[in-house]
């Protein structure tokens, strides 16, 4: 640049006239480094959008709960390089303009550092379009959506995906029912937006036929009628195995109304679908889920032998208020863990470029609950890749099958699925990235 | 049509307050191409004259007259009367005169009169030709800002100003005669015409396809019966747009509907969601003057009215605006052109909307519903035949005033993020033009350095400011939970539909840029935008071109 900044400048002349023997002793930040936006000396500002309040609220209004909980632990443990986690929460209530405008708010008034797990993809999309954080170079960490796109990099370029894509979930679970069920009639339920598009895609990759699909337009699982209208196709269908890629509201509505019309298949759950707390705070007892099959690319959260699951619940109960541990609570957690060491990977004073810098050049080798390892690269900005299945307890209890976790693993191209063969590292000492 | 109330309003509203505006040059006799005709007030002395094409013009200049003449450009007035019943158009006179600035809602000349209190004069011509006048309105403006010079010569600088198309007026001049302005501020600026009637002619064949196949939408006949027919269509345009918005919450079709909107309808597909997805594939904007895309009344429909309904309702309001404007422009340049100019015969829109087909899946009721849609718009649907132009008559439209974008003086832009007729995206083409000149400007500085070791950094030329939405406006009825749709246009909403305070704000820029050459400090424009409110001067907004230029 062709000129000075005056305030570095004074500063700077400042210290040497009246520091200059005791240089050394002063600390490194009193020559004012330049700070990125959302980064103080003792704070790091991050922003969420998601719906807190609402009928799509519920299990999702978890997740900035866990999140700040693990902050709040790392924060209590000296927090980043010094600085304090900050994580600013935003209710779009699940609606793509408020997202915007919340997201609008994030960056402008907020002035957050980052966005961190985003949730929903016509959500993200939106706010792709309308608020472009890739041409600010806002780093959008880890949204919370399975859409395959978001790992585009040329097209989100600082985006970066932290769930299995969804059709790397259809493509394992079209391996599983082939390997459980290869006689079956199965039937797919589906939301007909890019999520099904992404489970279409994944089950046509892998080459399994359905003997019926039926899809809904999202949001018509809560009109009156049109959940008995779904059971009657899959019945008549003859459908003996019963797949269903959609939200929790939509496994609620369809596994409730099979119930009352005595349809009583064996169901497959999708992992967004499959949530007991979701389901549970929509008025639906989660014994419908008794013995459907779900999947899960974490440990069980029932799993107390795992250490991260141990950590998460003990977190949970000194700094989330105890709340019902669950998958939402996992996610969240987990995706904070991984967001510390984001942070911390982006150097002494990070930047936004630092941020996405140190995720390509270091994410890979992050730790984390998953059993799967990230695949971030220079080249790849997708998380994890990998599920394994198990079946629903009483409770709504998500438990492995045969007791151990098989997880399978593929991508969202043409990769063949297989059974993983990652060993997780020990996690660090108390939880605390270093 | 509740919907078109407040877009006649601010009709009215306009030529109501131009009248007055008016009234005592009217009263001053001036002939064509004469030197113009003063009523030699002291405070205000008052001129007026007609130009050499016979378009009059109207001088305000006060005693205090202090050098800068700001010259206003008004913006489209169809060049057909409308006969009196037809909804926002209705009763409209073809009238040339004179406006000499901005008027916000409710008469509010308040603007005005800040620029005459404070020395400034203003001028502004009430064109020759109504409609899409851009060519000869420019040398109209150039003519007239001559006469002004000659009548007050202690004229030290001129600027220019002007909304809609008069915005477009403003900024070609600036293009074009660059030495003849010190400062401009295209307002809500329209785009080129082929932008302008593809966003609005994409709506109109929408319509037309699927809900009224009777309606004409272009390649009028000669003469009288062309009028007729335009006028024929502006009525069963709004008539079906009525059916529409009876029919939000059943999703029923208009019984005027296609058989292929017949079909569409006996496979359940709703009503609102087609109309959803040709205001998408237009380009027009999802939020409008009571209509957020955001809130929803208390109770079940909380999250399913914005998800599901609020975005067609918003394509509503603002397709009404779009489509009677459809019908006019393509109606006049047709006269202009000698034939039908709309032609939509390569246009792809399963592409337009790849993007929005993701957001708004809801309220276009899934995938196979969209699919379904956009197979009945594609051109395999014998029962949806797309448009096709006349070459000649497109090559000549083609010769009309094009802007490139290029600032060749200090230029302040508004408009709102949310308008329907002149979407915010005309603007974003000059931002997105003026990065590309500026990084130019700027690398030929590096250069220049290099060689010389002086470095002479780019003034930045350009101030792009977007009258944004309210986090959040629309209301419902405590008690019925229905929608209000009384209150006035929300900010960032409709056509030019500005504050006093928000005109003030760009009229301060463009006198100080006319006058110093630079805008004001950022602290002050901070301070002003703020003041204004819903304003937003972010420079890495991010607004969607016009779908013309996405193809």
């Amino acid at each position: 640049m062709f000129g000075f900044n005056r305030g570095k400048l004074l500063v700077a002349t400042a210290v040497l006239a009246t520091g200059g023997l005791t240089l050394s002793a002063v600390p490194a930040q009193a020559f004012s480094p330049h700070l990125e936006v959302g980064v103080s000396s003792t704070e790091i500002k991050l922003g969420v959008t998601l719906p807190m309040t609402g009928t799509a609220s519920p299990g999702y209004n978890k997740v900035p709960g866990a999140m700040k909980a693990y902050f709040d632990y790392v924060n209590a443990n000296g927090g980043v390089n010094g600085r304090k986690i900050t994580l600013v929460v935003k209710d779009d209530q699940y609606v793509p303009t408020l997202a915007v405008a919340k997201t609008n708010e994030l960056i402008l008034k907020d002035k957050v550092f980052a966005l961190l797990a985003p949730l929903g993809t016509a959500n993200n999309k939106a706010v792709a379009a309308a608020v472009n954080p890739g041409r600010r170079g806002i780093p959008v960490l880890f949204v919370n959506t399975g859409y395959s796109g978001f790992a585009n990099k040329k097209v989100y370029p600082t985006t970066f995906t932290m769930l299995p894509s969804y059709i790397v979930e259809a493509k394992i679970m079209a391996q599983y029912l082939k390997e459980n069920y290869p006689d079956k009639k199965i039937g797919l339920l589906y939301q007909d937006d890019d999520f099904g598009d992404d489970a279409l895609a994944g089950f046509k990759q892998a080459g399994l036929n359905f003997a019926i699909k039926v899809p809904y337009a999202s949001g018509s699982q809560g009109v009156s009628g049109v959940p008995a209208t779904w059971i009657g196709k899959l019945s008549a269908a003859g459908a003996e195995v019963v797949v269903l890629f959609g939200v929790s509201s939509a496994t609620g509505a369809a596994l409730g109304t099979a119930a009352v019309m005595k349809y009583a298949p064996k169901w497959v759950l999708g992992s967004v679908g499959g949530d007991a707390t979701t389901i549970k705070a929509l008025g639906v007892p989660a014994g419908v889920l008794y013995n459907a099959t779900g999947a899960s690319f974490l440990p069980a959260t029932t799993d107390t032998t795992d250490e991260y699951i141990k950590l998460f619940q003990d977190i949970n109960t000194t700094y989330n208020k105890s709340a019902v541990f669950d998958n939402n609570v996992l996610v969240g957690m987990n995706t904070a863990f991984v967001t510390v060491q984001a942070l911390m990977a982006a150097g002494a004073n990070p930047t936004r470029k630092s941020l996405i810098a140190a995720i390509e050049r270091k994410g890979a080798s992050f730790a984390s609950a998953g059993l799967t390892p990230l695949n971030f690269s220079a080249t790849s900005h997708v998380g994890f890749a990998g599920y394994w299945f198990g079946t629903y307890g009483p409770t709504g209890d998500l438990k492995p099958n045969g007791g151990a976790y098989t997880v399978y693993t593929t991508d969202s191209a043409g990769g063949a699925v297989v059974k993983s063969t990652y060993k997780r590292p020990a996690m660090p000492a108390k939880g605390l990235p270093n | 049509m509740s919907i078109l109330r407040s877009k006649k309003s601010r009709a009215i509203s306009l030529l109501s307050a131009t009248t007055l505006v008016t009234m005592m040059v009217v009263a001053i006799p001036g002939s064509a191409h004469a030197a113009p005709a003063c009523d030699g007030g002291l405070a205000i002395n008052t001129c007026g004259g007609v130009t050499s094409d016979g378009a009059p013009y109207v001088m305000k200049v006060p005693g205090n007259f202090n050098g800068t003449v700001v010259i206003y450009s008004h913006g489209y007035r169809p060049n057909i009367n409308v006969p009196a019943g037809i909804p926002g158009y209705g009763g409209y006179v073809v009238n040339n005169t004179p406006q000499p600035g901005p008027i916000a809602a409710g008469n509010n000349t308040a603007a005005i009169s800040y620029l005459l209190g404070n020395g400034y004069a203003i001028a502004g011509s009430g064109f020759a030709r109504q409609g899409w006048n851009a060519d000869s309105a420019i040398a109209t403006d150039v003519e007239l800002i001559g006469a002004f010079k000659t009548k007050f010569p202690t004229t030290k600088h001129v600027v220019a100003w002007g909304e809609s198309l008069g915005g477009f007026i403003t900024q070609g001049l600036a293009e074009k005669h660059p030495e003849l302005i010190d400062a401009a501020a295209p307002m809500c600026v329209a785009d080129n015409i082929g932008a302008e009637l593809t966003a609005a002619g994409d709506f109109l064949w929408g319509v037309k396809v699927l809900f009224d196949p009777t309606i004409k939408g272009g390649n009028y006949s000669a003469g009288a019966a062309g009028y007729g027919e335009a006028m024929g269509d502006l009525v069963k345009f709004f008539t079906v747009l009525g059916k529409l918005q009876a029919a939000v919450s059943s999703g029923a079709w208009p019984d005027t509907s296609s058989a292929t909107g017949k079909a569409l309808a006996a496979a359940g597909v709703p009503s609102r969601s087609a109309l959803l997805l040709l205001g998408l594939m237009a380009g027009l904007p999802t939020q409008s003057a009571h209509f957020d895309s955001i809130s929803g009344p208390t109770g079940a429909l909380k999250l399913t009215f914005p998800l599901a309904v609020s975005p067609a309702l918003a394509i509503l309001e603002n397709g009404a605006n779009a489509g009677g404007l459809a019908v006019l422009a393509t109606h006049d340049i047709e006269l202009q052109a000698g034939g039908a100019v709309y032609d939509n015969t390569q246009t792809d829109y399963r592409a337009r909307v790849a993007n929005e087909r993701v957001v708004f899946n809801a309220a276009l009721s899934g995938n196979t519903v969209i699919d379904a849609l956009l197979g009945a718009l594609s051109p395999l649907n014998p029962d949806a035949p797309r448009a096709k132009g006349n070459a000649a008559a497109m090559a000549k439209m083609n010769t009309l005033q094009a802007n490139t974008g290029k600032i060749n003086v200090p230029t302040i832009t508004m408009v709102g993020t949310a308008d329907p007729i002149t979407p915010a995206g005309s603007s974003m083409r000059i931002a997105e033009a003026y990065a590309a000149q500026y990084a130019s400007e700027k690398a030929a500085a590096i250069a220049n350095y290099k060689k010389t070791k002086s470095y002479v950094s780019p003034q930045k030329k350009l101030l792009s400011i977007w009258n944004t939405t309210p986090a959040a406006y629309t209301t419902f009825d405590a008690t019925t939970g229905a929608p209000i749709t009384s209150t006035p246009a929300a900010s960032g909403t409709n056509h030019c539909n500005f504050t006093v305070d928000q005109y003030l704000v760009v009229a301060k820029q463009l006198v100080t840029a006319g006058t110093t050459g630079k805008f004001l400090s950022g602290a002050t424009t901070a301070t002003l935008v703020r003041k204004a409110k819903n304003l937003s001067t972010d420079p890495l907004i991010s607004i969607p071109l016009m779908k013309f230029y996405q193809q």
